[in-house]
């Protein structure tokens, strides 16, 4: 369990497996939902989470190959492309500058 | 830098709302077929999109799937486009039932503008069911055109 500190998030990245399609529209919510904050938010593929990444979401089926290229990043896991109860959790923290545990 | 076109994505021909299949699998080579004969893939790509939705299902919710490959499938992408096809009988999708697939085929980023007028719609519980609903290509891309501030419906 790692806490996050929202003041830390300077860039959120949601991971696919080919990042062009689930991943790409999760990641146009979230920007919009967060444009606010001043969190950038970007959408690659797993093998492509850069290295400067503070905050990655990806499908639980991916987690395991998400963690192997994030390194000591924190990775939340989600199931639902619309409406995941994970996703949700971080993006109400985010905005309000909410700690929060991954 | 110039916008990208909904139109030249989503091409009339490739917005077909009167689809039947049997299975996902069925829907998913239909979706292969339509980005096949709109020169956005190459026949290597169906299989891909087959193998994707093995590992991950690409059913998003309120009756909407987006089958589309795995990173290996990008090779066989000749030019970024969508296709929309409708099942009104609905598909079964690992017990949901898909009306809607939107396939998708892209190595850029000019189809995300679509994807997110997509999620936006689908939030709305009454635009989810219109765009299922909708019977003619004209209104599907209207809706699906980026930042369309209202709904002509």
């Amino acid at each position: 369990m790692t806490t996050i500190d929202p003041a830390a998030v300077k860039k959120l990245v949601v991971a696919c497996d080919a990042g062009m399609g689930s991943s790409a529209m999760l990641a146009s919510t979230l920007k919009k939902q967060l444009a606010k904050s001043g969190i950038a938010v970007e959408h690659t593929s797993v093998q492509g989470i850069p290295a400067d990444a503070d905050l990655v979401l990806t499908h639980a089926g991916l987690l395991d190959r998400a963690r192997g290229v994030a390194g000591s990043t924190p990775v939340v896991p989600f199931n639902l492309f619309l409406g995941d109860p994970a996703v949700t959790k971080v993006v109400t923290a985010l905005q309000n500058g909410r700690p929060f545990d991954v | 830098m110039s916008e990208t076109n909904p139109a030249e994505l989503l091409a009339p021909g490739s917005i077909r709302l009167q689809e039947t299949a049997a299975d996902k699998t069925e829907a998913i080579l239909a979706c292969g077929r339509a980005l096949v004969e709109a020169g956005c893939v190459t026949e290597d790509y169906p299989p891909a999109m087959l193998e994707r939705e093995q590992s991950i299902s690409t059913y998003i919710g309120e009756g909407v799937a987006i089958p589309h490959a795995t990173l290996a499938g990008k090779e066989a992408v000749v030019r970024d486009g969508l296709c929309f096809l409708r099942f009104p009988d609905g598909v079964d999708w690992n017990g949901n039932t898909a009306t809607v697939c939107i396939g998708i085929a892209a190595k850029g980023e000019g189809h995300v503008d679509i994807l997110a007028q997509l999620a936006q719609i689908l939030v709305v519980p009454e635009r989810a069911e219109a765009l299922r609903l909708a019977d003619d290509p004209d209104t599907v891309l209207r809706m699906l055109t980026p930042s369309a501030a209202t709904e002509g419906e």
